[in-house]
């Protein structure tokens, strides 16, 4: 029986990770673009820097909380959506990028 | 007794006249001295120069934050002594008398910069109060400066950034103040803060305006931060 139940939790863990969709952000012009995605939870969203300087995107929001960090010209940044929870992400240089995710 | 009175009456517009030319001296000084050495930077009316081929562009005087006394400081220090990464704006002290440079200020201010006073009391009166709670206060300052100004101006403020370091390698030339040298008070800080440096006569828009991510009360905090615990000049 319990190993009927952890090879049917194997399985749907697999089908979820299969589903789940790479989204792709760039940051140019000092703007997020898309500005706006719906994804789901456990998608993951590929942060890209296209402008000829650095961003830091980041979310305050405690159950999705991440921080690309310095990311440099060029450099690419994953992270997984962890909650069911929308958030909004910034960037800590520029006060005028947002981007909002909302998690279906 | 009436002599004596119509005598004083007598004297009073002298001495009015005496303190309006005293004045007007000092003025018509500053302004041969600003046409003589400053024009062809900061423009005729402390517009800037716009044809000037500079990364740092010279501030728009007249919509700088500084008042008289700072202005006087910074004409007379430079700009890199008062926490410019640029060296553009150099120390006259050098080059003119005290008194002379007292001058040069007394007429940017009065010429073209006499809305700051009244502009800068406007802004402060409509601006939302801090937080009471000092210790909440200090840690919001702590967390805004650590999570955004620190990015650009140094985590201890000094305009040495990873930040500035990355965007060199692309020619992007960026030129963050060294906040432990700024002569900036709490209050002008804050207005820095909550309306950006092109605001207030820079060129380029490197310092943003962050009153759409932080209310006033944040803004207040992170500049109590910078001035209390992150300028080292007097208070």
């Amino acid at each position: 029986m319990k190993k009927i139940v952890t090879t049917s939790l194997v399985a749907l863990a697999l089908v979820v990770s299969a589903n789940a969709k790479n989204w792709e952000v760039d940051q140019k012009g000092k703007t997020f673009v898309p500005s706006a995605l719906t994804v789901h939870k456990g998608d993951t969203i590929t942060f890209k820097n296209s402008d000829p300087f650095a961003h830091n995107a980041y979310t305050d929001e405690e159950t999705n909380e991440f921080d690309v960090g310095m990311q440099a010209t060029g450099k690419e940044t994953k992270m997984t959506v962890n909650s069911a929870e929308s958030f909004s992400v910034e960037c800590a240089i520029h006060p005028n990028m947002l981007l909002e995710v909302t998690v279906e | 007794m009436k002599i004596k009175k119509i005598l004083l009456l007598s004297l009073i517009p002298l001495s009015v006249f005496a303190s309006n030319v005293k004045i007007s001296t000092e003025y018509l000084e500053g302004e041969r001295l600003y046409k003589q050495t400053c024009v062809s930077c900061h423009g005729m009316h402390g517009e800037t120069n716009q044809d000037m081929q500079l990364t740092v562009k010279p501030r728009r005087l007249k919509e700088s934050i500084l008042s008289q006394s700072q202005m006087v400081k910074m004409i007379s220090d430079g700009g890199h002594a008062w926490g410019a990464h640029s060296d553009i704006m150099p120390a006259f002290k050098y080059v003119f008398e005290e008194e002379q440079i007292e001058n040069i200020a007394l007429y940017v201010t009065t010429a073209f910069n006499y809305e700051r006073t009244a502009k800068v009391k406007k802004l402060l009166l409509e601006s939302k109060p801090a937080i009471n709670d000092v210790k909440k206060r200090t840690r919001m300052g702590k967390k805004i400066f650590k999570r955004n100004c620190s990015l650009c101006h140094g985590v201890t403020g000094n305009g040495d950034s990873v930040y500035v370091e990355q965007s060199k390698e692309n020619q992007q030339f960026l030129f963050p103040y060294d906040l432990t040298k700024i002569l900036l008070d709490e209050d002008q800080i804050f207005l820095y803060a909550k309306f950006g440096g092109h605001f207030w006569g820079t060129d380029k828009k490197d310092m943003p305006s962050w009153k759409k991510k932080y209310n006033d009360g944040k803004l207040k905090a992170v500049a109590e931060y910078i001035n209390e615990k992150i300028k080292k000049t007097s208070k």
